[in-house]
């Protein structure tokens, strides 16, 4: 048993069953592949991991590897344990170093805050009063912030928001059965992460 | 178990007193519609007696117009008398299956099985006995959900509420014990059977308030209704108030089986006292399993956990990748935690970045929500003799409002 499993440490280089032949991809008929049940079996077997050797302990013990399951909901983070409370440490015990880990977008914007109220008066003339050429986007990159920093602060003319909703209809009126459902599943889906299901 | 078929048994097994069921017996005693137990105020003895010493027509004539008007007596009363308790056995088997205090006597246990369709006499019906049992059913499960897990949206807990002492656990819970129903209400059945007027099939349920309360404007059927009014207008599941509990057409079962658990109660808390009562709820209720953590449901949780970092003044949450698999491939998976700082707040998986980051957002809130202190105490725990002195419990700022 020992020796087999050594065997299966074998490189890769010496086993040529695993490259694509020549022959095999010349072949336009259908072919059967070289695989066996022999070299099948081979392939399978891994060598277990160290922890399910008992014979490396002097004494008996429980092996415990449990699956990868997302945290607890009841367990408090420490840091959102009030002041009073006894688990409260004091100290990070966290393996993981929030500084080394990748963000989930790109770049983070950096925040300016240089808009004055003033600005902010001017956003909302401009999008009242003509929003067929003021758009969110265009405000966002005249007066430098972010698109939803502008819907923020104002809204569209109601008639402008009617022209929109009468576009939206006419699009949405050409979609399939099958679009609109994917898009009705997509909305339920998303609506699921909130209720964490 | 199955009832042994006397019927079909030899005659010599049984004794003539036994081997009574013909239609001779069935006319002298009674059609007897729904019960099991003898009927109630016929003289058992006597009849019997008459019955085996075969004594003249005339006598038994006699007998026959005697008990059909000892019947004609039962039937004019709505519900059951009051010694009819003691003979039934549905009763003391359910008052034996619930554990029930000693001091908790057999009769009342028969009044908590009136509705108040059944008979509207308040002397007789279980309505008092469930005003005060939904009192306390209210009270115990408030403060033991506010006290233990004090950071509870006010959503969330009407929820848990209702999963708690709501109409249909209740009636879960009645079907639970073992209590039938009595297809009609009536002064022959019995008292082991929950008794209540039937709603006709197809009849319209009020779905709103059906009288007027004390919320303003009440008629603006648009306007929006605060989460905190809910508190002050409407009962305790965040519902309107319903009227008069009592309507001519009837109940459904489900009320009338919500009714009877309420009285239960109440009717443990008058005779065998505040610590069995207690006692009762700890057992029969708060038993039961409720995940409180699937109560929830978030709109935008990363909004409102940023807006919770900027109240409690922790450093502003950002999501960063854990671990992933498959990114360029159909399923990927990614593991993306919410780091305040260095802490990590929660944690999530999901087939997209903005999947995950939702997730970890909604672990991290739930996080906050849930968190319950070590020792809860109850201020009910309080009436106790012998009661430590009193520690507040932890009072938070209440949920986050965007």
């Amino acid at each position: 048993m020992a020796t087999s499993i050594a065997a299966t440490k074998r490189p890769f280089l010496t086993l040529p069953f695993l490259f694509p032949s020549l022959s095999d991809s010349l072949a336009l008929g259908f072919r059967r592949n070289q695989s066996s049940y022999r070299r099948t079996k081979q392939r399978l077997r891994v060598k277990p991991d160290s922890s399910f050797d008992p014979s490396n302990l002097g004494h008996d013990h429980i092996i415990h590897n449990p699956p990868s399951s997302a945290p607890n909901a009841y367990h408090t983070p420490s840091k959102f344990l009030p002041a009073d409370d006894i688990r409260k440490s004091p100290i990070v015990s966290s393996t993981l170093n929030a500084d080394d880990l990748p963000g989930v977008y790109k770049s983070m914007p950096e925040r300016k805050y240089h808009l004055t109220p003033s600005d902010i008066e001017e956003i909302r003339n401009l999008r009242m009063n003509d929003p067929m050429t003021w758009s969110r986007n265009k405000l966002a990159k005249r007066f430098e912030c972010s698109p939803v920093f502008i819907a923020m602060v104002c809204q569209a003319s109601p008639e402008k928001r009617e022209i929109q909703a009468r576009i939206l209809e006419a699009v949405q009126s050409r979609w399939g059965p099958k679009r609109r459902m994917a898009r009705e599943d997509r909305q339920l889906r998303r609506e699921a992460w909130g209720r964490d299901a | 178990m199955k009832r042994l078929q006397l019927q079909r048994w030899s005659s010599s097994v049984l004794s003539p007193r036994a081997r009574t069921v013909n239609r001779l017996h069935q006319h002298i005693y009674g059609q007897r519609y729904q019960s099991t137990a003898p009927p109630v105020q016929t003289r058992d003895d006597q009849t019997t007696a008459i019955f085996e010493e075969s004594s003249p027509l005339d006598e038994q004539l006699a007998q026959i117009v005697k008990d059909s008007h000892t019947r004609h007596s039962q039937l004019q009363y709505p519900s059951p008398p009051v010694e009819a308790a003691r003979q039934s056995a549905k009763l003391a088997a359910l008052h034996a299956r619930l554990y029930l205090p000693s001091r908790l006597p057999i009769e009342t246990l028969a009044r908590t099985l009136v509705d108040v369709s059944a008979d509207p006499n308040p002397n007789f019906n279980n309505a008092s006995l469930a005003t005060l049992g939904h009192d306390l059913l209210s009270y115990y499960a408030t403060e033991h959900l506010i006290c233990t897990y004090p950071r509870l949206p006010l959503t969330v807990i009407f929820a848990a509420m209702y999963a708690y002492v709501g109409p249909k656990t209740l009636a879960a819970m009645a079907r639970e014990w073992g209590v039938d129903v009595a297809a009609l209400p009536g002064g022959e059945v019995d008292p082991g059977l929950l008794q209540f007027q039937r709603l006709e099939p197809g009849t319209e349920l009020p779905s709103g308030p059906t009288h007027p309360t004390a919320r303003p404007y009440e008629a603006q059927k648009n306007w929006r209704k605060t989460v905190t009014s809910k508190i002050f207008y409407d009962d305790e599941f965040g519902d309107p108030l319903k009227g008069a509990k009592h309507s001519p057409a009837g109940v459904t079962t489900e009320q009338a089986s919500a009714e009877f658990v309420r009285s239960v109660m109440g009717a443990i808390y008058l005779h065998a006292g505040r610590a069995a009562a207690k006692r009762f709820f700890e057992q029969h209720f708060l038993s039961r399993h409720l995940n409180i953590s699937e109560l929830f449901n978030f709109q935008a949780p990363a909004r409102d956990l940023t807006r919770l970092c900027a109240r409690e003044s922790f450093e502003r949450p950002v999501a960063k990748v854990i671990s992933e698999t498959g990114r360029k491939s159909r399923h990927p998976v990614f593991v993306v935690g919410i780091f305040s700082g260095q802490d990590k707040l929660g944690e999530g998986a999901g087939a997209s970045l903005m999947e995950a980051r939702e997730r970890a957002a909604v672990a991290a809130l739930k996080g906050w929500y849930l968190y319950s202190p070590l020792s809860v105490r109850v201020p009910s725990a309080m009436e106790e003799p012998s009661a430590l002195p009193w520690k507040p419990v932890h009072v938070d700022l209440g949920e986050v409002i965007v």
